[in-house]
């Protein structure tokens, strides 16, 4: 032990210089550094400190990373100019060199994900992402540090980089969808396009309220109660309608309800007017809506005007067109109950008689038969909380429904109003425009137009 | 079971959005499902031939697709008794015919052996047209609702056979009938359903030209004249004889064409006969083409159609005369007599012209031929009047509709 001091004392004595000098140098640049450190931070405070809520994370964060690395390359300059042989030297650069990288990943992991956290918490619809973009973040950086570790230790590195770059490339084939859906998701999170709330229609012509943004997908709630999953690259391709918020709920959604008929022989049957005028009187009220309402669906694409089959047997089987055209001018919107509908007819066909008592006959086989329609009424899927959804729904809806909630509900239910003016006006209370619906008269449109028609009053209210 | 057909679907019910609209579709589903558990017993004469197979053959899949367990039986009979039942059809049709005591017997008997010999395992018992009628006589042994469907007009039958029949019918829970003048009186439940077409069926769907031009090559006819176009069985029901004599008449100032095309059923033996005499009504002009076609033929018979200029129906009688849905679902004017269920397809200056004799026919088909565009615009009235009423999926909703409304006398239905 006495030797082995004495030994070095005597070779300090000799080559005092060749240690002297590399610690001075490894002191100065440790100096340097916590100079540089004051200058650079300074410096970085004056331009990012204000504009940047970053720029203390960043601080923070890499403040004594920065003397280490001061420290690393002290060192490093030291051993340059010192007399250790060159293998030692090569060995102490390695270690300087993983040191550093070592550090320099671990301070850009910390970095990224105090950034990451710092936007996330910003952005509700990002959070639940959260972990998900920070493990991936990690996991990149990691990989990059690992390679460039590897490659200071002399390892080859080429064969990892080739089978890296061809696992990439296949995840990113096959995950190429979801990556689409992600980039979109952050386009769509970038530009705020689409929140949580808004009314959109889509291409396909499905419509409904927004329920969630994920990264990977939009969640809608269709009209017809179903939750849409949209994935995000189609939102940002295609085309969408967005209304944006949504307006004023009812009280009661509306349910939309549709009515489906089928027609039944009651086996009664007139020749002659006299028939006809009192068959009327005791016919259910179905035969009489059937046979002044039936026309309006199977032929309305021919004519707004329905003509009432009473009218049409008359003049083309009875011949008596005078009496036709009087039937025929009877204006259904007028009546809020078939009885009173039933009076007016069988009141002009006997009014007519007394006035006109020679009585035609129709050919054989040509009589009027009696048909009642059996309604049947069941609910649709389709339900409106406010004016919005009633317009998209409105849009997708059989006229069969438009029928029942119309010209059904009215008439035969003996509501004697539509059944959209009741809603709007008990639900939304909204009269104005409950009052535009009462009183818009149906029978003066086809029944597609009739469709047209509500939605523009609807919507020029919306707007 | 023998008998009892299992057919593959040739369309989904999804492939009929874009025609009928997504919320028909829904409407189906939503009656379809309250028949869950239920089975619907389907019975008629034959799997081939004529316009009742030709629905069924299509209606069966897609009831079966919207989830309704329904099943097609034919009854088994043999020459003799569809001979017997032909003869029940003319005579129904108002008919001069010598039916004897033997044929009723005959009837009885054909009917006795297939009361034995069928299964009857259907909630809902569906029987179309006379020839099955009598297999009613199981209600009393095992209830269930049985329907009757009648796609003839019966408005004047001979009161012999229809004294016949009514006894069967009669015990039926209710009766259908394709308009209400083809009814008679009866004791049951009456309901007016109109049989449909299929418009993504073969003989419907859209066809390119040269699908069109290869058929008309085919059968050597030619593609830049007009051509009038008669769709249907070699029956005297149908007037064959008349429509050439109306042609003949429209020939002499208008360069066209005639095409008489008809398949025949394994029900209809007169079919033969009714064809030799046609041909020989047409020997020497070489614009009248009687084309005898077999009943896989509905690509050809949808080319034809097609290609035609104008489509005429001159039946004497008619059931409900699909082939009118047909050619008015492929926007052609038509010139129509007006029998049976063809005013209801044919609103007379709207969708078509409507004739009562041979005469009236020439003039209608000279009128169409000489105003083409007269004659489109009917033919786009016509389309859209068969999309509202005569497609299948409305023919599908009638039936549900009816099945429930057999459990039900209220005219309002809550469902």
């Amino acid at each position: 032990m006495v030797d082995w001091l004495t030994d070095s004392w005597l070779w300090l004595t000799h080559n005092w210089l060749h240690v002297v000098v590399p610690l001075v140098v490894f002191l100065a640049t440790y100096v340097v550094g916590l100079w540089v450190r004051r200058i650079a931070y300074r410096a970085f405070n004056r331009w990012a400190g204000g504009k940047w809520e970053g720029s203390q994370i960043v601080i923070q964060i890499t403040r004594t990373p920065f003397i280490y690395w001061f420290l690393i390359l002290g060192a490093f300059i030291a051993i340059q100019i010192s007399k250790l042989d060159s293998a030692g030297k090569i060995l102490a650069d390695k270690i300087l060199a993983s040191l550093f990288v070592f550090s320099l990943t671990w301070v850009i992991v910390s970095l990224s994900v105090k950034i990451v956290k710092l936007y996330t918490g910003k952005v509700p619809r990002l959070q639940t992402s959260e972990n998900v973009i920070i493990n991936i973040i990690r996991t990149a950086i990691a990989v990059v540090g690992a390679l460039i570790l590897l490659d200071v230790w002399g390892a080859p590195t080429t064969p990892l980089i080739l089978l890296l770059a061809a696992v990439i490339l296949i995840a990113a084939l096959s995950f190429r969808d979801l990556l689409a859906n992600l980039y979109s998701g952050f386009q769509l999170a970038q530009g705020e396009q689409i929140k949580v709330g808004d009314f959109i229609k889509l291409e396909s012509g499905d419509s409904g309220y927004v329920t969630d943004v994920t990264w990977s997908n939009t969640r809608i709630r269709a009209l017809d109660g179903n939750l849409i999953l949209v994935p995000n690259s189609r939102l940002v391709q295609g085309t969408i309608i967005n209304y944006g918020r949504p307006l004023k709920k009812a009280t009661r959604p509306f349910r939309f309800y549709t009515r489906l008929y089928l027609k039944e022989l009651t086996g009664l049957t007139a020749s002659n007017l006299g028939e006809l005028a009192n068959m009327l009187k005791e016919v259910p009220d179905s035969v009489i809506y059937y046979h002044t309402h039936h026309f309006l669906e199977e032929h309305h694409y021919l004519t707004p005007e329905p003509a009432n089959d009473f009218a049409l047997w008359i003049s083309d089987e009875l011949g008596d067109e005078v009496l036709g055209e009087k039937l025929a001018s009877i204006n259904i919107f007028d009546f809020l109950s078939i009885d009173a509908l039933r009076s007016r007819i069988e009141g002009v066909i006997t009014d007519y008689l007394s006035k006109k008592p020679e009585e035609r006959t129709a050919r054989e086989g040509r009589e009027f038969h009696f048909i009642k329609s059996v309604s049947f009424i069941m609910p649709t899927s389709y339900v409106a909380h406010d004016l919005r959804e009633f317009v998209e729904v409105l849009r997708q809806v059989s006229i069969d429904s438009l029928s029942y909630h119309i010209f059904e509900a009215r008439l035969k239910l003996k509501k004697g109003v539509n059944d959209f003016a009741i809603w709007i006006e008990e639900c939304l209370d909204d009269k104005d425009l409950a009052e535009k619906l009462a009183y818009l008269d149906p029978y003066n449109y086809t029944l597609e137009g009739l469709r047209s028609t509500i939605i523009q009053v609807i919507e020029k209210r919306i707007k | 079971m023998q008998n009892e057909i299992h057919l593959q679907s040739k369309s989904r019910l999804k492939d009929y959005e874009p025609v009928v609209g997504r919320s028909s579709l829904e409407e189906l589903k939503m009656l379809a499902a309250k028949f869950s558990g239920k089975i619907v017993q389907i019975i008629n004469s034959t799997f081939v031939g004529g316009g009742v197979s030709e629905i069924l053959e299509h209606m069966v899949p897609l009831l079966n697709q919207l989830g309704v367990d329904a099943r097609w039986n034919v009854i088994s009979g043999g020459e003799e008794f569809f001979e017997v039942t032909k003869k029940f059809h003319n005579a129904l049709h108002g008919n001069r015919e010598k039916i004897s005591s033997q044929d009723f017997a005959l009837f009885s008997e054909v009917t006795q052996r297939n009361l034995n010999e069928m299964s009857f395992y259907g909630d809902i018992i569906f029987i179309h047209d006379p020839q099955p009628v009598g297999l009613i006589a199981q209600k009393k042994n095992i209830g269930k609702k049985w329907l009757w469907r009648c796609h003839i007009d019966v408005s004047n039958p001979d009161k012999k056979v229809w004294k016949f029949l009514r006894s069967f019918i009669v015990d039926y829970d209710a009766a259908v009938f394709s308009a209400p003048n083809f009814a008679q009186h009866l004791p049951i439940r009456q309901f007016l359903i109109t049989p449909s077409i299929d418009p993504l069926s073969d003989k419907n769907k859209e066809l390119d030209s040269g699908t069109i031009n290869s058929v008309l090559a085919k059968y050597s006819l030619i593609s830049n004249k007009p051509m009038i176009v008669q769709i249907s069985r070699f029956d005297r029901l149908k007037d064959p004889l008349g429509v050439i004599e109306a042609f003949k008449m429209v020939r002499k100032g208008i360069d066209c064409q005639l095409v008489l095309a008809g398949g025949t059923a394994t029900d209809d033996p007169e079919c033969t006969e009714v064809y030799s005499e046609v041909k020989k009504q047409a020997e020497g002009n070489t614009d009248i083409h009687i084309l005898l076609v077999p009943p896989e033929s509905d690509i050809e018979i949808n080319a034809l159609q097609r290609a035609a200029a104008i489509i005429i129906q001159k039946s004497l009688k008619e059931g409900f005369g699909l082939t009118i849905s047909e050619a008015l679902w492929k926007s052609k004017p038509v010139v129509a007599s007006a029998v049976g269920g063809i005013p209801l397809q044919v609103k007379n200056k709207f969708t078509g012209l409507l004739c009562y004799t041979v005469e009236g026919a020439a003039y209608a088909l000279k009128q169409l031929l000489s105003n083409p565009e007269y004659a489109n615009r009917l033919g786009q009235n016509g389309r859209e009047h068969v999309k509202q009423n005569f497609l299948i999926t409305g023919h599908l909703k009638n039936y549900l509709l009816m099945f429930l409304a057999l459990d039900h006398n209220s005219d309002v239905i809550y469902l």
